[in-house]
């Protein structure tokens, strides 16, 4: 009986333990533990890291939904580096939109050493996705300056809106753009969906482009969604749309801008 | 007076007329006794009340015992699910079934039920979730429902059988804690070692108050 007391016990213990992390309400229930507004955090490190320099090297991945050991093998691989500025994460942090998706992908990106952001992709819409997406990483459409480069980060997945919510946004475009003029001479959009590909809004495909054909000192711009690499010039101008590959393939882009122009490479890890 | 006394023998003769009936019942009668036992059977037989376990924070239920020794239940429940970081509240809805395979009485006041099992599935209620894919989307585009999702459980139950001289309102009171895991846990969890069982399992409680 005395045994049976020990045992009854030890479990009831162990129960309780483990029990508060075992408390669910439901997988849409947007109950947020850990950090949130990443993002903005993160873009403020970039900012000041990057402040005064003419060249800069950063990562774009996107596409880790699901595959938390490769995100994690990433994460261990980039780290090994030293000559990385920042990294682009292009989309689709989720694949279902629960809550939980979210807060497991930002515990694994939080071990990179060099400051992320998270733009946001199709699955992270889904359910009440985007309110996590929201409260966690931030806005959908976000801007930063890197050194001497703006980098306008966007919702393109148009397929998950109706009219009610512009996407893409060109006033958030014209007004990141206009705003702190002065401080940037060369731009890059980074987005989940490129033009062209049918999640985007391609009614307005030819105008997006046009509003990224005028921006200042145009680089190029990264998308993921495609779950493989792509390099195209898409409206055949010279403006290039890069994809990154899906963790599962396990590879990522390294873009360096420097003075003479801009280089990138595809690593596998 | 003169009405009184009509209703007063109309009542006489209306309560000899229904005891001649009672005395020999008719086919109406065994058919109407049939009916209603029929409607009866679905009375619910208990209430319950349970906490977490993915389908709302505190979900209220009703349900219906069946079977040999009742080892089967068949319960509905609504579900609260609080706002926390998202717009608003929602409610959400359960159907449940359950099986226990064995009841050990300890004493003639509380008995086990070392092990429950069961199905369940939970809906839930609000324009960004749907059970089908709306037309938007090609085909088949994401292969999955927001709106419904489906668990399966394995728990334990303690039932006190209460004093038919201190009964109130039940006969039993059960308590019981789940263990159950939910199918877009269990197809994040397949394939990757990041995610352990703390994190695609789910523990909830509850109580049931077997009323008849």
């Amino acid at each position: 009986m005395k045994k049976n007391k020990t045992f009854l016990l030890s479990l009831f213990s162990l129960l309780f333990m483990y029990g508060c992390d075992l408390i669910d309400y439901h997988p849409y229930d947007v109950d947020i533990s850990g950090e949130t507004g990443i993002n903005a955090k993160n873009m403020a490190k970039i900012e000041s890291n990057c402040k005064g320099k003419t060249t800069i090297k950063f990562a774009v991945m996107g596409d880790s939904q699901r595959w938390y050991d490769e995100t994690e093998q990433f994460v261990k691989h980039i780290n090994r580096r030293n000559d990385i500025d920042f990294v682009i994460h292009g989309g689709d942090v989720s694949d279902f939109g629960i809550t939980k998706e979210f807060l497991w992908q930002r515990d694994i990106l939080n071990g990179l050493k060099f400051p992320y952001v998270v733009i946001i992709g199709n699955h992270d819409v889904l359910g009440t996705g985007e309110e996590v997406y929201t409260k966690v990483f931030g806005e959908d459409n976000f801007s930063f300056i890197a050194g001497n480069v703006k980098f306008v980060c966007l919702n393109t997945n148009a397929i998950e809106y109706d009219y009610s919510h512009p996407v893409p946004d060109f006033d958030f475009i014209e007004n990141a753009l206009a705003d702190r003029k002065d401080e940037y001479s060369k731009t890059v959009f980074s987005m989940h969906v490129r033009p062209l590909i049918h999640e985007f809004n391609n009614n307005v495909a030819k105008v997006f482009h046009r509003y990224v054909k005028e921006a200042p000192g145009i680089q190029f711009c990264t998308a993921a969604h495609e779950h493989h690499l792509t390099a195209e010039a898409i409206f055949e101008d010279g403006i290039m749309y890069y994809g990154s590959d899906s963790m599962n393939h396990r590879s990522y882009l390294v873009f360096t801008i420097n003075p003479e122009g801009y280089e990138y490479e595809v690593v596998y890890f | 007076m003169k009405w009184f006394i009509f209703n007063l023998l109309l009542l006489s003769g209306l309560t000899v007329a229904t005891s001649n009936l009672q005395a020999q019942e008719t086919k109406y009668d065994k058919r109407i006794h049939r009916y209603r036992k029929h409607w009866e059977n679905l009375i619910p037989t208990h209430l319950k009340l349970q906490y977490a376990g993915n389908m709302g924070a505190v979900s209220v239920g009703t349900g219906w015992d069946y079977g040999k020794r009742n080892q089967w239940e068949t319960d509905v429940y609504l579900g609260f699910l609080p706002k926390n970081s998202s717009k608003r509240a929602k409610m959400t809805m359960t159907l449940k079934q359950n099986y226990m395979p064995w009841s050990w009485s300890v004493n003639d006041k509380l008995s086990i039920e070392p092990l429950a099992c069961g199905l369940y599935m939970n809906t839930i209620f609000g324009d960004e979730f749907w059970a089908e894919e709306p037309e938007r989307y090609p085909n088949g585009y994401y292969g999955f429902s927001t709106k419904v999702r489906f668990h399966a459980y394995l728990g334990q139950r303690f039932t006190i059988n209460i004093n038919p001289q201190q009964r109130h309102s039940a006969k039993e009171v059960t308590f019981f804690y789940e263990l159950s895991a939910s199918d877009l846990y269990i197809a994040s969890a397949v394939g990757n070692s990041y995610l352990k069982p703390r994190d695609y399992l789910s523990l909830s409680f509850g109580v049931k108050l077997q009323l008849f």
